[in-house]
Parts: structure tokens; C-alpha cells; sequence
């Protein structure tokens, strides 16, 4: 659609919020905030000190600010960052530099989530889905059915505290859901 | 090279360097260079503009002080003043504003 790629050189300072649909590519500077539902590049010579939300990011060069991407974070060797990153791929090559927290998201379904999700999309693995459910947890929506399913199993743990006191059992039933 | 603002992209702010820039997109606030800016047909710009030379096919809106020369070509949508040794406004060109050209 947008074949054009934007460039910042080297020379150029932005301050301010930059928001789009296409790649952008930092030889320069940016001070503010990027909203980008394409990929960030920050080369080697760029510098961005910015709140970013992007699909994916690729980081050669500095990198100071929280990072949110809906795909991928990839720190390249020559990349430094401070900061802290939210996405469901990170990767951090030998050689680059970086302070901060990673959040991948649900850790333990990640790793096989983002093709299967894709591929299993069809309506007809969707009993085998269900079987699998708490194994294959791929995406956020397929997530929710969980808490529905989860529901008459508590029931028992809630007549057995309802013996053991009446007041703490409304409290006790959000506990029950929240351990399951 | 060249420094391009693509058509999707929207700059609320700052812009200030030593090369040239193409805007295709949308840039509010502020443009400072020491070359030339270029603004587009699909481009536009709200926003206070200091540089060398401005050449302008799409739309601004605000004050522009170059130190050699703005050119506003015949698809040029302008609104303020410009302040220029050297201005010149294409046939079709759409103007309101001051003109200086004081030095």
C-alpha cells in the first residue's frame, strides 16, 4: 500500500509525537513519542528517546524509552537500549546493550503460539482446540473461554469455604478464580 | 540522504536539521533547516517554517521565513506570511498572507 519509506537523517531533530502507517527509518534524532503500526528502524547513527508503539522494531543504534510491539523487538549488536520492552518476539543479539525489563507476554504458550494460532484458525480444528486448550493458550481471545469452563469446577471449593464462614466467601470465590 | 516524511505519517512537534526534507505527510508545530524544505502535493504543513529555501506543492499553513527564496508552484496551497530576498508564486498558486521581501 505505502511503498514509500520514511527517513529521518542524520541531521534531523524531531521533538514531538510522530505517528503512521509506514516503515520509518531513524538516521537522526527523536525526542516525544512514535505510534507506528509498521516497523521502526534505528540505525546505528539514530537516536530515539521516545515512548514507542510499533508493530516491529529493529534497534542498531540508541534506543531510550519503553518499546511496545505487537510483533517483534530486535535489539541488533550494535543496538544499546534503556528501557523496558513489551512484545511477544524479543531478540537480543550478542554485542548489543540493554538495561531494562523484557515482557513476552504469557511465557509458557508464547513459543508455539504465533504460527499455530495462525494456522489453526480454520473452523475445523476447533474441537481439537478446545481438547487442547490450556496446552496450545495462542492468542488472548481463545484465552477467554477458559474462565467460562473454569467456572463449575469452583463451585465445590466454594461450598467447602461457605462452611468454614460465611463472610470471607465472597472474597474466597475471586481467589478460587484467580488461582485457576 | 533524503530525508523523507511519507504520506501516512503525522509529526506533531519539532523538526529542526541541516539537510534537505521532502514532507509527503502531515507535520504540525514547528520546521527548522538549514537547507531546503519540500513539501509535496499530498503534504501538508501547519506549522512555522525557518530554512534556507521552501518549495511548496501541497498545503501549509503558517509563517515562513526563508533566508534565499520560497517558491509556491502551481498546485501550492499557502496561508501566512512569508518573509524572503526571493519569492515567487506560481500561475494557479493559492496565497493569502503578507509578502516581505526586506532583507
Amino acid at each position: 500500500m505505502a511503498d514509500t519509506n520514511t527517513i529521518v537523517g542524520q541531521t534531523i531533530l524531531i521533538k514531538g509525537n510522530l505517528q503512521g502507517d509506514e516503515d520509518l527509518t531513524v538516521q537522526g534524532r527523536i525526542e516525544g513519542s512514535v505510534h507506528l503500526s509498521k516497523t521502526l528502524i534505528v540505525e546505528p547513527t539514530g537516536v530515539v528517546k521516545a515512548e514507542v508503539s510499533v508493530c516491529n522494531a529493529i534497534i542498531s543504534g540508541i534506543m531510550v524509552g519503553n518499546v511496545n510491539a505487537t510483533e517483534s523487538v530486535e535489539l541488533a549488536e550494535t543496538g544499546r537500549m534503556i528501557g523496558d520492552i513489551r512484545a511477544p518476539r524479543v531478540i537480543i543479539t550478542e554485542g548489543a546493550r540493554f538495561k531494562g525489563q523484557v515482557d513476552m507476554g504469557d511465557v509458557a504458550s508464547n513459543r508455539e503460539s504465533p504460527v499455530r494460532a495462525v494456522v489453526a484458525k480454520p473452523a475445523r480444528f476447533e474441537p481439537a482446540r478446545k481438547a487442547s486448550a490450556t496446552a496450545a493458550r495462542p492468542t488472548p481471545v481463545p484465552a477467554r473461554p477458559a474462565p467460562a469452563r473454569a467456572e463449575p469446577k469452583p463451585e465445590p471449593h466454594i461450598e467447602k469455604k461457605e462452611l468454614v464462614d460465611e463472610e470471607g466467601a465472597s472474597k474466597k470465590k475471586i481467589v478460587v478464580r484467580k488461582r485457576r | 540522504m533524503a530525508n523523507v516524511i511519507g504520506k501516512s505519517i503525522v509529526i506533531d512537534g519539532e523538526i529542526s536539521g541541516d539537510e534537505d526534507l521532502v514532507v509527503q505527510g502531515t507535520v504540525k508545530g514547528k520546521i527548522m533547516l538549514k537547507e531546503s524544505l519540500l513539501v509535496e502535493s499530498s503534504g501538508t504543513v501547519e506549522a512555522d517554517i525557518q530554512t534556507q529555501n521552501v518549495e511548496i506543492s501541497g498545503a501549509v499553513t503558517g509563517d515562513i521565513q526563508a533566508f534565499s527564496k520560497v517558491e509556491i508552484k502551481s498546485d501550492g496551497r499557502v496561508v501566512g506570511n512569508i518573509k524572503a530576498p526571493r519569492i515567487l508564486i506560481a500561475d494557479g498558486a493559492k496565497f493569502k498572507g503578507n509578502v516581505d521581501m526586506d532583507r
